[in-house]
């Protein structure tokens, strides 16, 4: 009786744990998300009008992409406002806003990501499974890999599971987020502009992307070999801190609660390490 | 529509080598200088440099 009766009780702590940190609104999220975007949109007429020079836009530029994608993410897990609430509008707005300088449609990523949270390290399921490498250089070519026009992993491999999940409609989100794209960085370039958008979106978008997917897909995965709910995520101290990681030290708490806001993570994960621990999670130097 | 938007995605690396990387090339030739030495329009260089490498990546499927 007691071998059973021993995961229900860790179970309902750790459900415990979760319901203290979940509910609230992360208006920091909001701010984060909306005031990222809109500090890089104020770059272009800057850049244009000769206010700022292109040096200091570009590292500027580079930060804003890399942090462009959290504060949708919080969007895709409905912690701004559930369906029904009256802040399902502001969590709409975060979550189709904020990516748009990593060219991320926000429909296409949540809908990817929910299958990455269903299976976490499948091969043939998971999204994300093809950021997966030996190490974290191997990663970074990884997903300097994954980005070429005839890869089989990264976005492209987006594009099998929307079909597989019988979403082929929001494959048009994704053609016309790419030619959108394309079509103002080619606009800007034969207006006599093209350093001007290599520096503040193109280039910006190859680092933001590969830091995101290191940090967000391969770090808390890796090595990416074990498959449910205690095994397939982990906690890590990351020698670029929780903020240099942005918060994925404790990406073992998302993927058991998705519902608690990532400034959350730290403190739940603080509470659930006892019982984390209890069940065999690998919890890395932290 | 499909078909237009797939097609031209399909070719964008081709069409982004040109519309792109084409000018880009031509920009940072002319703030060093290089082409107006070389007495050969530097949006030429640049879109021969550009169209070459998206062709290249175009029939590779990869930039590098």
């Amino acid at each position: 009786m007691s071998m059973t009766a021993a995961p229900v009780d860790l179970r309902k702590q750790e459900q415990a744990i979760a319901r203290k940190y979940a509910g609230r609104l992360p208006w920091e999220a909001v701010l984060w998300g909306l005031g990222n975007l809109a500090l890089w949109l104020a770059l272009w007429p800057l850049v244009f009008l000769e206010i700022m020079p292109l040096w200091l836009a570009f590292p500027i530029a580079t930060l804003n992409v890399m942090l462009c994608y959290l504060p949708s993410h919080e969007a895709q897990h409905d912690i701004i406002g559930r369906k029904g609430t009256k802040w399902r509008w502001l969590n709409e707005t975060v979550g189709h806003l904020s990516t748009i300088p990593l060219v991320l449609p926000y429909r296409v990523a949540k809908t990817t990501h929910i299958q990455h949270h269903l299976h976490a390290n499948d091969p043939d399921k998971d999204p994300d499974y093809s950021s997966m490498a030996p190490g974290p250089w191997a990663a970074v070519w990884k997903s300097i890999q994954n980005r070429q026009p005839g890869a089989k992993g990264g976005f492209n491999k987006y594009g099998d599971i929307l079909r597989d999940v019988g979403r082929e409609d929001l494959l048009l989100d994704g053609a016309l987020f790419q030619l959108a794209h394309f079509g103002i960085l080619i606009a800007l370039a034969l207006s006599g502009y093209a350093i001007e958008a290599a520096l503040i979106w193109w280039l910006p978008r190859q680092i933001g992307l590969t830091y995101i997917q290191f940090f967000l897909s391969w770090a808390p995965h890796h090595p990416g070999v074990g498959q449910g709910r205690y095994k397939d995520t982990r906690a890590f101290r990351s020698s670029w801190g929780n903020m240099g990681s942005m918060g994925m030290q404790y990406h073992i708490v998302h993927h058991l609660h998705p519902y608690i806001p990532l400034t959350d993570t730290p403190a739940a994960y603080r509470d659930m390490r006892p019982i984390l621990e209890k069940r065999g999670c690998r919890l890395e130097n932290i | 529509m499909q078909f237009v938007l797939k097609n031209i995605l399909h070719f964008m690396p081709l069409i982004f080598g040109l519309g792109f990387l084409g000018p880009l090339c031509a920009q940072i030739l002319s703030l060093t200088g290089w082409a107006d030495m070389a007495g050969i329009s530097a949006l030429a260089i640049g879109i021969a440099i550009g169209g070459s490498w998206g062709l290249i990546a175009q029939l590779r499927g990869r930039w590098i």
